[in-house]
């Protein structure tokens, strides 16, 4: 990984080199460098390992309104002159772009809490063995398979341009996730983690929860399927909100295609769509998911209230929809977070009369974006609830439901919000209760 | 992309640049011109990476040296938004010591890097060795020194990008012309993947594969209603040069897209209901990947992809004796297919490509292998689908070409339809979703035509089918013949951890199922 003077003088030298090329051009390069490592085990032993480090250099030059970016993995002088000789000549054979914008001066960004830690960066991988081991130990002892993946990166993202702006920030991320499934094959339970630090990740204690869940969840009973009350953990609220987060669109709004559309033109924000329990917010600067205080772009990352005690408050405006439509540009979020409520886990259970209990959902696709229609189907632990407890694992179901209507019908939302490793820790979220939920049909699957 | 000659003109640049940015300097190391004539200087990375590899105790090693080079080039109606090109370049070393794998890669292809990876590899293998409890046992292959080569007559990296804009463009004008369509959007997506493998056991291959994607949608919005839905063209990607774009109908279609995109827009919405399907090629290739292509995988049964993709409902004592589908269907794999995405001449562990069934008459009768994995099963060979999608992937099992056969008599689509009393015609691919084991899924479409009495009516919209994969192929009971059996395909089949894409195709012609159960998807206003 480089460092952040390596990463200005990298940088400045690219612009340097590529200004000799083409003095009129608009140059940008963006720099991701650092180390990606990983361990994955199956069948209760390890079957592959990685540990790359790597540096991507992205070009971006622009003549007037053409434009064209080209990237390379070689940071040796010959490569560098090759993409920038790469991007020049495709920038100047592009047709105009009207809306390309001119590049952005040097910002101010905000300081965020430090998202890197020197020994997960360094961490080795017999550190990794040990903690897969120690998973698959578990798993032994409680005569289950355990299949699992520890994925480390340790990563600096730069910018810099010709118009003299510099942006540095170098984090760490570890995961952990597992699967165990049960001998006799009618058992299947999940369990993760996700970190900036590796001493803050508990992979034992994830390999737990999805040890005791495989057990718990084995010869589940039939259920059938209908819309039903149902209680979903985090995860599996994270699934459903990630669609709703990529619908924050204003430009598609506008445009009269998207779900936050108004009709006869304009966009629903403003209107208030959900409860006032339900809050989505983005904040650079959270303690508990610090992330880059700028965007791909360059753009300085603030704090944004997406849903504000139901309300739709806010949607992305890229920076040629915000100066067309005479808006404040918005860097594209890099973390968010739905506001937790106060239901324990047994609070969110204690109202439900009869309904089910998902651990997560999978193979989530688009079926129809006016209303946010997805589809997909739950995994690893689906459980029965009748009378405030869980009497029961049953099959698997695959739904047909809006993330809109998953919030709308929310009436309780859990008080531990947890991060998510299935977002690459970018989503943080509370496990709800919601009504109403379609699940549409049955799944063999276990 | 450069030629060798523009590289070295740009030199002197460079070395100031080098001095400057305090980075190593080096000489490009590869040829970029087509022909797969590698810098000689390969030679002694590779041998020294396997040299490496041994003294530090490894039973068999290989190294990769792979270029991925991939270029786009996006638009939207009467402009271009994006131009991309990228490149990345490297070396990986995988070794086998104390029955265990291990895995290393780096970006910096130079012969004291190889070493000094080939022996990280070693040491990871013997640290992931301490637990084994299956030793890794590779199947025989003969040694080859051999050279594969996508056939193509326009490699679509020297056509001019002004002409592939321009191609673009009249489309999205054609398409923009036709009331009622708001947005039209288009792309061109070109990969070039080079890659030199040598083994431990004597080969040494080189081959270089070209895939590109052509693409565009149009997008119809009702003022009045507020509602709005989109068609894309149906045409899908392949190995293939700029020639197969040109000798598409991608721009001559380009009006009928956006009037298909306004029709579907003004279509009732379907009844839900059980009925028989009839899938063009271009609908049923994405149902074949994802219940056929994912459930036949070796790894995936066995529980090597739980955490993920999940395991299968194709269980390894079910082999040879489960139905899968009715007698008229034979699925076969294969890496040979001209155009298919997933052909090339060897895979990723030196094998030869080859075809075999997985389901014959209806029988599930094979699974996809690589090296690793033939013992598993007590099969003497592998079946050649080892791929690691560049040089910092580990390379897995990943899927062949899968394809349904033909059916035996000379039926097109037209035969299928005049034989149907009430159906539902489907091209094109829309949302599709399938459970963890491969059982439960349900597939979208683009275009969507109600059959009633042996005709086709009217169009439909907020179509869906639900399914169980084995009820499924079992309910198949009419295929067309050879003459409209055509390939549909992808450029990004993910699998693993961490996920890596696989280009992979999947030929078959119309086929009818029956009684299957539709869904309808509209739930706005609800």
């Amino acid at each position: 990984m480089l460092t952040e003077p390596q990463a200005r003088k990298l940088t400045a030298a690219v612009l340097a080199a590529g200004k000799k090329l083409a003095k009129d051009a608009a140059l940008s390069v963006s720099m991701d460098s650092g180390r990606a490592a990983n361990t994955r085990f199956a069948r209760s032993e390890i079957t592959s390992t990685g540990d790359v480090d790597d540096t991507t250099l992205t070009v971006g030059v622009g003549f007037g309104k053409r434009h064209a970016q080209a990237s390379t993995n070689q940071t040796d002088a010959p490569a560098l002159l090759s993409v920038l000789q790469r991007a020049i000549a495709m920038a100047r054979l592009a047709p105009e772009d009207p809306e390309l914008m001119p590049l952005l001066g040097p910002q101010k960004y905000a300081s965020t809490p430090p998202g890197f830690d020197r020994a997960t960066a360094e961490l080795p991988a017999s550190a990794r063995a040990e903690a897969a081991h120690a998973a698959i130990a578990a798993a032994d002892a409680a005569k289950v398979d355990l299949a699992g993946f520890h994925d480390l990166r340790g990563a600096a993202t730069a910018l810099a341009n010709s118009a003299g702006l510099f942006a540095y920030h170098a984090a760490t991320g570890v995961s952990f996730t597992c699967t165990a499934r049960t001998p006799d094959g009618t058992g299947s339970g999940w369990g993760q983690g996700y970190a900036n630090r590796w001493s803050d990740l508990d992979t034992v204690a994830a390999a737990k929860v999805a040890i005791d869940k495989s057990v718990a969840a084995r010869r589940p009973r039939k259920l059938d399927p209908g819309r039903y009350t149902v209680v979903l953990e985090p995860a599996a609220v994270g699934d459903l909100l990630y669609f709703l987060v990529s619908a924050l669109d204003a430009r598609r709004a506008d445009e009269g295609r998207s779900f936050f559309s108004r009709q006869g033109g304009g966009t629903r924000v403003g209107e208030q769509l959900w409860g006032p329990h339900i809050t989505l917010r983005s904040d650079p600067a959270s303690k508990l998911m610090p992330s880059a205080p700028f965007d791909g772009e360059g753009l300085p990352q603030r704090p944004i209230t997406w849903i504000d005690k139901g309300k739709i408050a806010a949607l992305r405006y890229s920076r040629f929809w915000a100066e067309k439509q005479g808006q404040r540009p918005t860097a594209a979020p890099s973390v968010t977070e739905l506001a937790g409520g106060d239901a324990t886990p047994e609070a969110l259970l204690a109202g439900v009369k009869r309904g089910v209990l998902i651990t997560r959902f999978w193979y989530n696709r688009w079926v129809d974006p006016q209303s946010i229609l997805i589809t997909g189907l739950t995994r690893d632990g689906v459980f029965l609830i009748e009378d405030g407890k869980v009497v029961a694992p049953v099959n698997n179901f695959r739904y047909n439901e809006s993330p809109v209507k998953m919030l709308k019908n929310a009436d309780a939302l859990g008080k531990d919000a947890v991060r998510l490793a299935t977002a690459d820790g970018r989503m943080r979220v509370p496990a709800l209760r919601t009504h109403e939920f379609n699940l549409a049909s049955t799944s063999d699957a276990v | 992309m450069l030629s060798r000659r523009q590289l070295i003109q740009g030199a002197g640049a460079a070395a100031a640049l080098a001095a400057s940015a305090s980075v190593t300097v080096s000489w490009p190391r590869l040829a970029l011109a087509r022909g797969l004539l590698t810098d000689y200087t390969l030679d002694e990375v590779t041998a020294r990476a396997l040299a490496a590899a041994k003294a530090a105790g490894a039973t068999y090693a290989d190294i990769r040296v792979v270029r991925r080079v991939a270029e786009s080039l996006h638009t939207r109606e009467d402009h271009v938004t994006g131009v991309g090109s990228s490149d990345s370049y490297g070396l990986g070393v995988r070794v086998i010591a104390g029955g265990a794998w291990g895995f290393a890669a780096s970006a910096r292809v130079d012969g004291a890097e190889a070493e000094r990876i080939a022996r990280l590899a070693v040491d990871i293998a013997k640290a992931n060795a301490k637990v084994v409890r299956r030793p890794v046992e590779l199947a025989p292959v003969k040694p080859v020194t051999a050279a594969w080569q996508t056939p193509l007559t326009r490699d679509p990296f020297k056509i001019p990008l002004a002409e592939k804009a321009a191609f673009l463009l009249a489309i999205n004008a054609d398409v923009m012309a036709v009331p009622g369509v708001k947005f039209c959007t288009s792309s061109f997506d070109a990969l070039g993947e080079w890659k030199l493998l040598v083994t431990s056991e004597g080969s040494r291959i080189e081959q270089e594969i070209t895939r590109i994607e052509p693409g565009y949608s149009a997008t119809a919005v009702d003022a009045k209603t507020g509602e709005f839905v989109s068609r894309e063209h149906e045409l899908p990607p392949s190995q293939a040069g700029w020639e197969y774009v040109e000798g598409s109908t991608l721009r001559a279609d380009a009006r009928k897209i956006g009037e298909e995109a306004v029709a579907k827009l003004k279509a009732p919405g379907v009844t839900p209901g059980k009925r028989d399907l009839i899938l063009a090629p271009s609908n049923l290739w994405l149902t074949i990947h994802e219940s056929v292509g994912h459930s036949t995988e070796l790894d995936r049964a066995l529980g090597y992809e739980a955490n993920l993709a999940g395991t299968s409902f194709a269980t390894v004592d079910k082999l040879g004796t489960l139905r899968f589908g009715s007698d008229i269907v034979t699925l076969f794999a294969d890496k040979t297919s001209p155009g298919g995405l997933a052909s090339c001449g060897y895979d990723d562990d030196g094998v030869p490509t080859g075809r075999w069934d997985l389901v014959k008459k209806g029988l599930f009768v094979g699974y996809q292998t690589t090296r690793e994995q033939a013992a598993w099963i007590k099969e003497p060979a592998s079946r050649a689908t080892a791929y690691g999608e560049d040089f910092k992937a580990f390379p897995f099992q990943r899927m062949p070409n899968v394809s349904l056969a033909p059916g035996a008599a000379d039926k097109g689509v037209a035969d299928l339809i005049a034989a149907t009393d009430d159906g539902i015609y489907i091209t094109g691919n829309g949302s599709w979703s399938i459970d963890h084991q491969r059982y439960n899924f349900q597939f979208g479409g683009q275009m969507f035509h109600e059959i009633k009495k042996g005709k086709l009516t009217r169009p439909l919209k907020d179509v869906a089918y639900q399914a169980n994969s084995l009820d499924f192929w079992r309910s198949c009971d009419m295929i067309a013949g050879q003459r409209e059996w055509v390939m549909g395909g992808t450029l990004g089949d993910g699998k693993g951890e961490p996920v890596q894409s696989n280009g992979v195709s999947h030929g078959c012609s119309p086929a009818r199922f029956r009684k299957v159960n539709v869904l309808s998807t509209n739930t706005r206003g609800a």
